[in-house]
């Protein structure tokens, strides 16, 4: 049987190995950029709609919204530049999710923070569960010995065999 | 007419409501021995599970055997405290008994 | 007519409230012999129910009417409005909705108060129970969202009519069936209430509650996905699901519910997590207050939120006193749920049930933080975010995955304690099989579909999407491995083939071998969400004859329509599609103008096949030159939602049915009663 811990600790490496791969993939051509920006943002016109999904014709914002993102991505201006002059534009509201900085942070913060507290507690609570001293028999039984037990385990041996 | 129609719920409820000919049906009592029944068939429950994954393949010979072994003797507990209380019921109602 | 309506909540309310009281005096004296008094309050409960539908009949009576001296069917209907929209006049306002809430839950307790034979007592206090949270439905219904409140003025001749949104055959089924799921949560809750109140001796409560609340959870989960097929058909966008607050709300009390029906066996089996289990019950029945709440106080902006109102502060309230009711009984009985087993190993079931309640409670929990997160960035920043898609994906995603990799691990998992030997014998060959299969999808090429071809490496999404599919095919072999081992085994016993063993082995424990249906069901599911890391969409100006491309079909628009309806006028495009040279359909999506409400809505036309949907949306006249314009979605697997809800269903109905006797079987000994009733740790 292997070491149950190094192949926890094997999963682990190949866990942090893959999520270093994605940090460093960036997308590149203006299109996808558009299409990826895009659908980082909302529409600003009360429709509560991803920027890109806003299908109403005759909606006042989303055209000159997406021409703008348009022109500032073929302008060639960083993810971050085109976000910012969007929030400066529209108000913080037009980013579809809340950014990284600030008291923002927290945002995305807590999910993690709740499951990694969630599970320190869940290992905790298993630890006592299997440090419980005796298995506390349900209410008020007594433990029996001898003949007498191996009488009634014979009885429910026979009462559950299939 | 709206008003005959209130009236005659109204009436219809009360006389539902209130209008209680005959004796009530409360059901039985829990007692300690049902509630030790339960328990068994829940212990029993767990130890035909218990055998049919065995039989399923899905266990290995010791783990099986250790877990029978424990769940047998909840079972037993419960079992002999089941026989204790047979025991210390009134003698008339031994018929009630396999 | 309103004042039959009007009158018969009032005789609701009066009922509600003395099956409540009396019910509650019936139990404080019941050493006394006040049984009679509880029956009256079991009957008055029961004619509740009767009350309220009368006020429900009335109600829809004046819809087909066109009664407009009612406030309420004045400005939900209208004359041309077809029968089955007269009917979901009811439900499609927020007076009405609160009836409808009232009628359902009422109908719950008809039933309970009716099947109390089973054990009159724990009965009689999940009676009262409901009947307190009755008798505050009831006094919104009478004092604050009366539906019969009559017009003011004139009587005008047309009503102002249905929100064109709502006109759409699932209108008329998602929300009862989503209300039946919320509602249906008082029941478990009732009954948990009910047992801890009374120190309940044993786990009984929770066999008599289990087809409750699985019933309930059918009920919500159709509903929930009755809503993103309606927001898929409907709105136009493309999606079936915006991470909008309302559609938060259905999830978060969704997300708790199954929590509750997995660890209830926890309880069931080996008499653990009692206390965990009080509150997961709880909780869930304050979540889908919270949802109503929600929705109907407008307090978190929301495209559902068809009506807003004041009626905030009765929910506020409501939701704060049956906190601090259930708080109070949880700290002065606490000590009588009390675990009583020890555990062997933290590789075993219950651990695994453990991590998966944990899983599920912490998705609650970020749909909930989600959901709040602009009212509290606004209270410490001073401004709203917006928590849309983006976020939800990101942070949810990855716990979906852990739980679908328990959700193959569990069942393999022996009760108290599992060697390694038996995790490898059993994990094995699944995971095998799902390696071979997620491999299989990276190196075929691309042109065979849309999953095909799959590089995890171009996308974080692509990414999620191999693991999802692989991890569904890992579900998938444990599942098949379950049924295929058992029926073995009944096989080998009865000699009867293996098809027939595998039936005879899912009616002999139907809740675990429905479960497991269930659970092939959600894998169904989530390779449907997987598709849509592959969505494609593309919009276009489209006059006679033109072409617009998008994957591998071809539209060229035929022409266009209109057309004349009493209740409204539409617009149709009438498109030719192509693919491989051939042409295989004829799409015909329309926008529509109600008259009533003067409001204009799309009506898409999808296409639907197992590889991948063809949405089509008119979107209508570009203002500048008077041209068409047509945006096209190509949705990959969507059909797969639609499909592992049915089995999700067939396997929830499949859990509902009996178990047939296993077929060795001792008859119960018929045991003499002691005379004194158990108390709790008696």
């Amino acid at each position: 049987m292997t070491n149950p811990k190094a192949t926890i600790r094997r999963a682990l490496h190949c866990i942090l190995l893959l999520a270093a791969v994605f940090a460093f993939l960036g997308a590149g051509d203006p299109a996808a950029r558009f299409g990826e920006i895009g659908h980082r943002m909302m529409c600003i016109c009360s429709c509560k709609e991803i920027l890109l999904e806003c299908n109403h014709v005759g909606c006042p914002d989303s055209d000159g919204m997406r021409n703008e993102l348009m022109a500032a991505v073929s302008r060639g201006d960083s993810d971050s530049l085109v976000e910012q002059s969007f929030v400066q534009k529209y108000g913080p509201t037009v980013l579809a999710a809340p950014t990284t900085t600030g008291f923002n942070r927290t945002a995305w913060i807590m999910p993690f923070a709740a499951l990694i507290l969630g599970f320190g507690l869940v290992v905790r609570v298993v630890r006592s569960w299997k440090n419980r001293p005796a298995p506390a028999l349900a209410d008020g039984l007594r433990p029996i010995r001898g003949a007498e037990l191996a009488q009634f385990r014979d009885q429910a041996r026979k009462e559950t065999e299939l | 007419m709206n008003f005959a129609i209130c009236a005659a719920a109204t009436v219809a409820a009360l006389v539902y409501v209130f209008y209680l000919p005959g004796k009530l049906f409360l059901g039985p009592k829990n007692t300690r021995a049902s509630y030790l029944r339960e328990r068994k068939e829940a212990v029993y429950e767990n130890l035909r599970d218990l055998n049919f994954e065995y039989k399923a393949g899905k266990l290995p010979e010791a783990d099986y055997q250790s877990l029978k072994s424990s769940l047998q003797d909840e079972a037993a507990t419960i079992l002999a405290e089941i026989a204790r209380l047979e025991s210390a019921a009134p003698a008339q109602s031994r018929r009630a008994k396999v | 007519m309103a004042q039959i309506g009007s009158f018969a909540l009032l005789l609701a309310l009066a009922l509600g409230v003395y099956s409540f009281l009396a019910g509650l005096v019936a139990l404080i004296g019941q050493d006394q012999g006040y049984e009679r008094l509880g029956e009256t309050a079991r009957r008055a409960g029961i004619v509740t129910f009767a009350a309220v539908l009368l006020a429900a009949v009335v109600l829809v009576a004046a819809a087909f009417h066109d009664d407009f001296s009612i406030a309420y069917i004045f400005h939900h209907s209208n004359r041309d409005l077809s029968a089955p929209y007269k009917f979901a006049v009811l439900w499609s306002g927020q007076e009405g909705s609160l009836l409808f809430w009232s009628l359902l839950l009422a109908a719950y307790g008809f039933v309970l108060r009716l099947r109390n034979k089973t054990d009159p007592r724990l009965f009689a206090y999940a009676s009262v129970v409901l009947a307190g949270v009755q008798v505050f439905f009831l006094l919104l219904v009478n004092f604050a969202a009366n539906p019969f409140g009559l017009l003011q003025g004139s009587i005008p001749a047309d009503g102002s009519g249905l929100n064109p949104l709502l006109q759409y055959p699932e209108m008329v089924i998602h929300p009862p069936m989503l209300y039946l799921g919320y509602v249906g949560f008082t029941v478990p809750f009732a009954f948990a209430l009910g047992a801890l109140i009374m120190k309940y001796p044993g786990e009984k409560w929770i066999h008599i509650t289990r087809r409750w609340t699985m019933v309930t959870w059918g009920f919500l989960t159709c509903g929930i996905f009755l809503g993103a097929h309606w927001a898929y058909s409907v709105l136009g966008w493309g999606g079936y699901w915006g991470w909008d607050p309302v559609e938060n709300a259905s999830l978060m009390p969704w997300l708790t519910g199954t929590a509750f029906l997995h660890s209830v066996m926890m309880q069931e089996k080996r008499g653990m997590l009692k206390v965990w289990n009080m509150w997961l019950v709880f909780a869930t029945f304050w979540l889908a207050i919270l949802g109503t709440f929600l929705t109907r106080s407008g307090i978190i902006s929301s495209v559902h939120a068809f009506a807003q109102s004041s009626i905030g502060g009765w929910f506020a309230w409501f939701l704060g006193i049956s906190f601090a009711v259930f708080l109070f009984f949880f700290l002065k009985n606490k000590s009588h749920l009390r675990g009583e087993h020890k555990l062997e190993s933290l590789i075993s079931r219950e651990s695994s049930f453990l991590f998966n309640n944990l899983l599920f409670v912490l998705l609650c929990f970020t749909v909930l933080w989600g959901t709040w997160f602009p009212k509290i960035s606004e209270l410490v920043q001073g401004n709203q975010v917006t928590v849309g898609g983006p976020f939800y994906n990101r942070v949810a995603i990855p716990v979906a995955l852990l739980l679908l990799l328990l959700t193959a691990l569990g069942p393999l998992l022996a009760w108290r304690k599992t060697s390694f030997e038996s995790l490898k014998r059993n994990f094995f060959w699944p995971a095998v099989g799902a390696v071979a299969v997620a491999i299989f999808l990276v190196i075929t090429p691309q042109s065979w579909g849309s999953v095909f071809g799959l590089k995890p490496w171009k996308d974080i999404s692509y990414f999620y999407s191999l693991m999802a599919v692989g991890l569904c095919t890992l579900v998938t072999f444990t599942v098949a491995s379950e049924f295929y081992r058992g029926g073995r085994v009944i096989a080998k016993h009865t000699g009867q083939g293996m098809f027939a063993s595998m039936v005879q082995l899912t009616h002999r424990n139907t809740r675990r071998y429905g479960g497991y249906i269930v659970h092939f069901g959600v894998v169904v599911v989530i390779i449907g969400f997987a598709g849509a890391a592959f969505n494609q969409d593309k919009e276009q100006e489209m006059g006679y004859g033109d072409k617009m491309t998008i994957g591998s079909y071809t539209l060229i628009c035929r022409s266009y329509t209109d057309e004349e309806n009493p209740n409204y006028s539409s617009q149709w495009a009438i498109l030719d599609v192509y693919k491989g040279g051939k042409q295989i359909d004829t799409l015909t999506p329309e926008r529509r103008f109600y008259h009533a409400s003067q409001q204009t809505s799309t009506m898409p036309y999808i296409r639907s096949t197992l590889n991948e949907d063809l949405y089509l949306v008119y979107e209508g006249l570009n203002q500048d030159n008077g041209h068409p314009i047509l945006k096209a979605h190509l949705n990959p697997l969507v059909m797969w939602i639609w499909m592992g809800v049915w089995i999700i269903l067939a396997g929830t109905i499949l859990a509902l049915v009996p178990n047939a006797p296993a077929p060795v079987r001792v008859a119960a000994p018929k045991l003499v009663e002691t005379a004194a009733p158990v108390g709790a740790g008696d």
